[in-house]
Parts: C-alpha cells; structure tokens; sequence
C-alpha cells in the first residue's frame, strides 16, 4: 500500500517536471519565432523612431495627457527593442540618423472617465482613448498605419489609460513587419493605404 | 418736529451696542487682513521654494508615482524623492506650465482591498467620499539637443498656482494656462471626429 503511494507520489512529480519542461521549450521557440519575424531582414540596418507630440485634433484632451502619451509612448517604443534609437521631438540628433522613421499620434476619439464614478459604479466612468498611430520615412512613405485604443475601465487613475494606450501602440509596432530601409529604397513607395489596418481590441 | 438735527446729550440706549457692533467689526477687518497676508504667496526672488509633490511621469531617473519634495534652487526646478538622488530641470528650458485638476481615490490598495471587502456593497459608499482633488502641473521643456519632454506632478489643491508663479519668477519663457480638465464628475462625454 505505501509503496503504491509513493509510486503514484512519484509519478505525479515526474509528469509535472515534464509538462513544465514541455512547456517551457515551446515558450522559447515561440520567442525565437516571434524575434525573427519582428525584425527586420538581417542584412538591412535598424531604423530609428522619432516620437512626435499628440495631435489632440478637435479634441479637448488636457496637456496632461497629451504630454503623459508622449512620454510613455518613448518609454514604451525603447522596451520594443525594435528600433536602433527612439528620439523625441526636435531632437537635433535625427537630422544626422539615415534611416529614421517619425511616429505620428492623432486623436480620434476620447471619452473623458472619472476614477470615482469607476470606483462607485464599476460599469461607468471609463476613460477611453482612440488614436490613429502612422510610422512615415523622411520622404513621406506610409510604412505603418494602425488605430489603436487605450482604456481604463476598472482600477487605476485616468492617467493609467495614457499607459495603457501607448502599451498598445508600442505591442502593434512589435508586432508589425515592414521594410527594413534598403529595401523600401529599392522598392516603389509604399501605397498609404495599403497598410491600414485596425488592431484588434485589447 | 421740523428741526433737522437733533441734540442728544446723553449717550442714548443703545449707544453700548453700536460700539460692541463696531469694534467687532474693526477686528473682521484686521483679522481677515491678516489671513490674506499670510496666505498671500511669498516670491522673492532668491527665497527658496517647496512643497510635496507626486512625480506622475516624465523625470529622469525617477519612479513614475513617487512622493517627494518639490523645490526651486536659484534656477533649478528639483525633485527629490527620500533618500534619492535629486532630478533637476533647468528653469529657463521650460516652454510651457499648464495647470489642470484630478480627482484620485485615497488610501492605495489597502483602501481598495477594504472596499471590496465591506459587505453589501457598502464599499462603494466609501468610494464615493474617499476621493480628493488634486491639481496637475504640467511642464513642457526641451533638453539640450532640443528633444521635447514633458514632465507631470500632482500637489495639493491650490499649490500648482503657487508652483506656476514661482516659475515663472524664476524665468519659465512662458506664462501658465489651464488645463482642460481631466475628470467629469457625473457623465461621460464622447467625441468623435467623424
């Protein structure tokens, strides 16, 4: 009877250290694929991104938000690891890059939130934040033009739906593929429109 | 019964009352002049400036949602969390202040879990008091390589004025504007551009 036990005892260990490798291999492979299809082709070198300001639009988005999207979205764009360098604005250091891409954010949509309302009612006071983000090359070749939403529906402060947004944006740039620089070169420009796509909810 | 002006000569009944009402006055007066001047904001030019701050975004080199101090030194904007190195930006680099407000839930996560935790939903009723007004200030400035950053605290209500005209004493290029605000107490108002 004890020797059942332990047997099952040790079964049960072992088929958990097999699942846990099983699974922690396929994690890996599943890294590796996703890092060489994010990237691009080897050969071709990296381009940098310049983050422009918020283009609030009509919108009456207070400057604290604006500047709060800014801000998380180059912390955002440097944990991608995607780009060689993520400059800002009026950065001198951008006339002297060759292969810089400008990252352009216009507002769409935003519905102003009250952490409060959240807090009392759990179904109402959501900040909502819906942004048409554009990767564009010095000559004004779209090579990414998405629309992505930001949202903070349950816990956290209103800003937290700026972090979010930029979160969202920086995920849909990892997760996107376009020409490295020598090869958009040899290529003819990019159609504006055929890279428009809408990200999936988040 | 024609004559204007009548002589009393004694000091009348209620001679005592109008004094007491007019001495009570007098101290209104003295009184409320005196808390003004207190409350008045002090802006010398060199005498040094802070109040608590919550450093939101945008320093470098400094947690996003820290407390710290706030302060002015000659023509230094400092923000200095405790026991931390201080994050400091150059006055005359800053563009634009704008003055905002925000309303936040008080008492952090133990407050939250409390909440959840109250029975028959009587945690929302805490919500709906446990909240407090902030003001946001929001600096814009450009480093050295002329790169825009954008910098956010939070202090208490009635201090991001006080923070605006110091650093404009100091020598921001720009003057403050308001910020539109960022909360809306009881309905959601969508826009669209279509």
């Amino acid at each position: 009877m004890k020797t059942t036990k332990r047997n099952s005892w040790i079964f049960c260990v072992a088929a958990g250290v097999t699942i846990a490798l099983a699974l922690s291999v396929g994690l890996a492979g599943q890294t590796a694929t996703a890092k060489s299809s994010g990237g691009t082709s080897g050969s071709d070198p990296q381009w940098s991104v310049q983050v422009e300001r918020i283009d609030p639009g009509h919108m009456d988005l207070a400057h604290s938000f604006q500047v709060a999207i800014y801000e998380n979205l180059l912390e955002e764009l440097a944990k991608t690891k995607r780009f060689k360098q993520v400059l800002r604005e009026g950065d001198s250091k951008a006339g002297q890059l060759p292969n810089l891409l400008i990252l352009k954010t216009k507002l769409v949509k935003y519905t102003r939130g009250s952490e409060t309302q959240r807090a009392v009612t759990t179904v109402s006071g959501a900040t909502k934040l819906s942004v048409q983000s554009q990767l564009i090359t010095r000559d004004g070749n779209i090579v990414l033009d998405r629309s992505v939403q930001g949202n903070v529906r349950f816990f956290g402060s209103n800003f937290r739906a700026t972090h979010n947004l930029a979160r969202n944006i920086a995920k849909v740039i990892k997760q996107s593929e376009w020409p490295g620089p020598r090869r958009l070169a040899r290529n003819s420009p990019v159609n504006p429109d055929s890279g428009r796509h809408t990200s999936p909810a988040f | 019964m024609d004559r204007l002006l009548v002589v009393k000569n004694g000091p009348g009944p209620f001679f005592v009352n109008r004094v007491l009402i007019a001495v009570f006055a007098l101290w209104l007066c003295v009184s409320m002049a005196a808390l003004a001047q207190n409350s008045a904001p002090r802006l010398k030019a060199n005498a040094p400036f802070s109040i608590q701050a919550t450093h939101v975004l945008g320093l470098p080199n400094t947690k996003n949602n820290c407390n710290g101090t706030l302060s002015t030194h000659d023509n230094l904007l400092q923000f200095q969390q405790s026991g931390q190195s201080v994050a400091q930006i150059d006055i005359a680099s800053v563009r634009d202040v704008f003055l905002g407000e925000e309303s936040k839930q008080v008492g952090g996560l133990p407050m939250k879990i409390g909440k959840a935790a109250a029975p028959y939903g009587s945690g929302r009723l805490v919500s709906l008091f446990a909240h407090k007004q902030y003001d946001t200030l929001t600096l814009e400035y450009v480093d050295g390589n002329g790169g825009f950053h954008g910098v956010i605290f939070l202090v208490a209500k009635g201090q991001g004025e006080l923070v605006t005209k110091e650093l404009v004493a100091r020598g921001a290029s720009s003057g403050t504007h308001e910020d539109q605000p960022t909360t809306r107490s009881t309905s959601e108002v969508a826009h669209e551009n279509n």
